[in-house]
C-alpha cells in the first residue's frame, strides 16, 4: 500500500507541475454545465417563449407532476427540472473526457522521458504500478466532477425557477454523478491505461480509451429522446455492469503490461 | 552473492546473450565490457530483475530469480539505468523520497537527507530534475540508486557522457562501495576506467569471451616481456642475456624488449647479464599493454572466429 501511496504522490505532485493537462477536462466541465442553461434558460429568455408553450415537453410535465420532489413545481419549473436531470450524464462525460489525456500518457509518457525503467526496477508489482496510474489520474477526475457539479447546482439556484435545484438532489441525480460518474471514469481511465501500456504512442492510447464516450453519449441520446429512463434499478444495473467491466479491465490491464515488451520494444 | 549460470536470452530470431555464466562477490567490482549490442543492457537488465532469461538462472543471495521472486529480490538489487531517469518536474528531493517510499525505508525523509548530504546534492535539493546538470542528474540517479543500501549494484554506463570531474566523482563513489563490501557490476565503454577501478573483466560479444582479472587477461594475451634501455646500441646485447623462462628477445635503437615467464624475478638476472658483458642499463620496466589493446585484441579474435 506504501508504494501505491508513494506513486500517488508523486503522480499528483507531477500533475500540480503540470496544469495544463487539465485545460481539456476543464473545457469540457464548462461546456457541460453551460449547455443545460442554453436550453432551458438562455434560449426561452432570448425568444421570449415559455418552454410550457412548446408541446415537445408535455412528456415533461406529467412524469415530473408525479414525483414528490418536483410535484410543487409550477409547469415551467419542472421542465427545466427535467433538462436539468437529462443533462446530469453530461456531466458524467466531463471527468472521463477531460482526464483521458493524463491517464493516455502515464504509461507511454514515463516510457518517453526514460523514467519507467528506474521504477520497475523497485520492488513495485504490475498490479500497484497499475492501480496508482489509475487512482492518480481518476482523484482528479472525480474532484473535477464534483465541482461542476457544484457550478451546475449553483447555477440553477442563482438562474431556474425556485425549487428546480432540489429536484436534482434526489438520489436518481445524485447516483449518476457520484456512483456512475467514478465507475464510468474508472473504467474510461483504465482502458487508457491497458492501452497506454500496449502501444507506442500517447495519441493512439487516448483514441482508444476515448472509446469508452460512445457508451455514454448514446445513454444520452437515448434519454433526451426518451427511449431510456435512468430509473433507480436502470442506475443499479449500469453501476453493476460498470463494476464488472472495471474488475475485468484491472485484471486485463495487469495481463497485458508486459514489462519486456515496454523495456525492449519501445522506442 | 550473485550467480549468474548459463544465461541466455533471445528476441524473436536474434540472440542478445548466450550462454553467459559468472558470479558476483561482495567487496567486488565487476566489469562488463563489449562493444554496442553485444547484450550488456540485456544482460544487466536480467540480473535487476526487469526481464527474463530465456533459459539459465540467476541467483541472488542463494535465492532464484522468479516472477514470484523478483518483485522481492529487486529490494536488494541497486540498477542504475544507461539514462537517469529522473522525473524532470519534480524537484530532487521529491524524486528521491518517492523512490525511498518505493523501497518501503521506514525513515524515508531521513534517508533521502542523508543522501542529498552524501552525494552533495543538498543545495540542490528543491530544484527541479529538470534544471540539474547532466552530471548532477547522473549523481542524484546514483544516490535513487543506493537509497535502500542494496547488496548489488547494477550499473550500466555510469560515466558515460560525463565530464572529467563528474566521472571522476562516480569512480570514487564505486571504489567507495567496494569498501562497503558492496557487489558491483558495471556495463562501460570507458577503458581507463575500468583500469582504474575493476577487480574482475568480463569481455562479451552476446557470448562471453573472456573473464579474468585485468591483470591476467594482459598476461594471457600479450604475455610478460621486460624493456630495458641501454646507453648503447641494444643490438650487441641480444645474445647476451640468456637462461631459462627468457626468450624472444629483440633490439630496436638502444632499447632490448625481451619476453620473460616472471618480470619481477627475471629482471634483476637479466640486468647482472648485461652489466656483465659491458652495458650501462639505464632502465628496466614490464611491457604492459593496456586494457584497450587487450580488449580490441579479444574482440577482434571473437570476430575473426
Amino acid at each position: 500500500m506504501t508504494r501505491v501511496t508513494a506513486l500517488i504522490g508523486k503522480e499528483l505532485a507531477d500533475l500540480r507541475q503540470n496544469p495544463a493537462v487539465f485545460v481539456p477536462a476543464v473545457i469540457t466541465g464548462f461546456f457541460a454545465v453551460l449547455l443545460p442553461f442554453f436550453v432551458a434558460v438562455i434560449v426561452p429568455y432570448m425568444t421570449g417563449e415559455h418552454l410550457s408553450d412548446s408541446s415537445d415537453f408535455q412528456i415533461a410535465i406529467e412524469m415530473y407532476r408525479n414525483q414528490p420532489a418536483t410535484r410543487a413545481l409550477d409547469p415551467e419549473g419542472a421542465i427545466q427540472a427535467w433538462i436539468f436531470q437529462q443533462f446530469v450524464l453530461l456531466l458524467v462525460l466531463t471527468p472521463v473526457a477531460g482526464s483521458m489525456s493524463v491517464a493516455a500518457y502515464t504509461v507511454i509518457g514515463e516510457k518517453q522521458a526514460r523514467t519507467l525503467e528506474p521504477l520497475l526496477a523497485t520492488p513495485i508489482t504490475t498490479l500497484e504500478l497499475l492501480g496508482a496510474k489509475v487512482l492518480a489520474s481518476l482523484l482528479p477526475a472525480i474532484g473535477l466532477a464534483t465541482l461542476c457539479f457544484a457550478l451546475y447546482i449553483a447555477g440553477i439556484v442563482l438562474f431556474a425557477h425556485p425549487g428546480v435545484a432540489w429536484a436534482l438532489m434526489t438520489p436518481r441525480p445524485l447516483s449518476i454523478v457520484f456512483l456512475l460518474g467514478p465507475l464510468s471514469s474508472l473504467a474510461a481511465l483504465q482502458l487508457a491505461v491497458c492501452v497506454s501500456s500496449r502501444v507506442n504512442d500517447a495519441r493512439s492510447a487516448q483514441q482508444i480509451g476515448a472509446l469508452i464516450i460512445l457508451p455514454i453519449a448514446g445513454l444520452l441520446v437515448a434519454q433526451l429522446t426518451g427511449n431510456v429512463l435512468l430509473t433507480g434499478p436502470t442506475i443499479l444495473l449500469i453501476a453493476l455492469v460498470l463494476a464488472g467491466v472495471n474488475i475485468a479491465l484491472l485484471r486485463i490491464g495487469v495481463a497485458l503490461f508486459d514489462r519486456e515488451s515496454i523495456l525492449t520494444r519501445w522506442k | 552473492m550473485l550467480i549468474a549460470s548459463h544465461l541466455t536470452r533471445t528476441f524473436g530470431n536474434r540472440v542478445a546473450v548466450e550462454d553467459l555464466s559468472f558470479s558476483l562477490e561482495p567487496g567486488q567490482i565487476f566489469a562488463l565490457l563489449g562493444p554496442n549490442g553485444a547484450g550488456k543492457t540485456t544482460t544487466l537488465r536480467m540480473l535487476a530483475g526487469l526481464i527474463a532469461p530465456t533459459s539459465g538462472s540467476i541467483r541472488v543471495n542463494g535465492e532464484e530469480m522468479s516472477k514470484d521472486t523478483a518483485p522481492r529480490l529487486r529490494s536488494r538489487i541497486g540498477f542504475l539505468t544507461e539514462a537517469p531517469g529522473l522525473w524532470d518536474r519534480l524537484t530532487v528531493r521529491r524524486n528521491l523520497s518517492t523512490y525511498a517510499r518505493l523501497y518501503g525505508l521506514p525513515q524515508p525523509e531521513r534517508t533521502v537527507d542523508e543522501a542529498l548530504e552524501m552525494f552533495g546534492v543538498r543545495d540542490r535539493a528543491n530544484d527541479q530534475a529538470a534544471q540539474l546538470s547532466k552530471g548532477l542528474k547522473q549523481r542524484v540517479a546514483l544516490a535513487r540508486t543506493l537509497l535502500h543500501k542494496p547488496d548489488i549494484v547494477l550499473l550500466d554506463e555510469p560515466t558515460a557522457g560525463l565530464d572529467p570531474e563528474s566521472a571522476r566523482d562516480v569512480r570514487e563513489l564505486v571504489l567507495r562501495l567496494r569498501d562497503e563490501r558492496r557487489a558491483v557490476l558495471m556495463s562501460t565503454h570507458n577503458l581507463d576506467e575500468v583500469e582504474r577501478v575493476a577487480d574482475r573483466v568480463a569481455v562479451m560479444r552476446s557470448r562471453l569471451v573472456a573473464l579474468d582479472t585485468p591483470a591476467a587477461l594482459r598476461s594471457r594475451l600479450f604475455g610478460s616481456r621486460l624493456i630495458v634501455v641501454l646507453r648503447q646500441p641494444a643490438d650487441a646485447f641480444v645474445v647476451a642475456v640468456s637462461g631459462p623462462g627468457i626468450s624472444d628477445i629483440r633490439a630496436q635503437g638502444s632499447t632490448l624488449s625481451i619476453d620473460v615467464d616472471d618480470a619481477a624475478t627475471r629482471a634483476p638476472e637479466i640486468v647482472r647479464q648485461l652489466v656483465a658483458k659491458g652495458a650501462d642499463v639505464q632502465s628496466v620496466m614490464p611491457d604492459q599493454p593496456t586494457l584497450e589493446q587487450v580488449y580490441l585484441r579479444l574482440v577482434e579474435e571473437k570476430k575473426s572466429a
